[in-house]
């Protein structure tokens, strides 16, 4: 990765936290060069794009397309990939939050709040099915 | 990567399949903020391997599974 693409990388989450979406590839620069920038952060696992479309799909922990995890933080709503990456929003942006989801099992909702870096709701469980050797083998499904 | 209620709802929902790892919503709220808290900052860089085995090493996730490649 060198300081071009570190620099694109770091322009997309930029745009990405001020916005409160995911950047066309033409708001950053000519949409050639950013395309395979963009191409280049996603081999290197710093980005994810959509295999359809090549536009962002994650910008870890943030999701650029509706999850099952909304995270209320920094004064906005954000998706995050998974269990995982909603505290990773409130981490990334260094602010308390508040976490919705549902039980995978039932469904029932989970709401947490996290302040100071912890949540409230203690009781619940995180479990992770894939080994982290294996997570980005297909990091969608992780 | 999902949440649970508790154990009885992770083993519904795991039925016959492999079990992962679970922890709980405090040692992950830990992980996350060990491992994402730079993640906006302007002189991030790629963490190493070595960087993020040390966080998880460090939350006492250890063991094969949770062993980086």
């Amino acid at each position: 990765m060198d300081e071009a693409d570190l620099d694109l990388r770091r322009r997309t989450y930029a745009a990405f936290v001020e916005l409160g979406r995911a950047p066309a590839a033409e708001e950053l620069g000519s949409r050639e060069d950013v395309d395979a920038g963009w191409r280049r952060l996603h081999n290197a696992h710093a980005l994810v794009l959509n295999p359809a479309t090549d536009e962002l799909r994650m910008l870890n922990p943030f999701s650029a397309v509706p999850s099952a995890y909304r995270v209320h933080a920094g004064g906005r709503w954000w998706y995050a990939n998974c269990a995982w990456d909603a505290f990773g929003v409130c981490a990334a942006l260094h602010a308390d939050g508040r976490i919705e989801t549902s039980c995978a099992d039932c469904g029932e909702p989970i709401l947490i709040e996290v302040r100071e870096q912890a949540p409230d709701d203690t009781s619940l469980l995180f479990h992770v099915a894939v080994p982290v050797a294996h997570w980005w083998d297909d990091i969608v499904f992780t | 990567m999902n949440l649970f209620r508790s154990e009885e709802h992770v083993a519904r929902w795991l039925g016959a399949r492999v079990p992962g790892a679970t922890t709980t919503v405090s040692k992950l709220s830990e992980l996350a903020h060990a491992w994402w808290d730079d993640r906006l900052a302007p002189d991030w860089l790629p963490h190493t391997r070595e960087q993020n085995q040390a966080i998880l090493d460090r939350l006492g996730l250890t063991g094969p599974f949770w062993q980086l490649a």
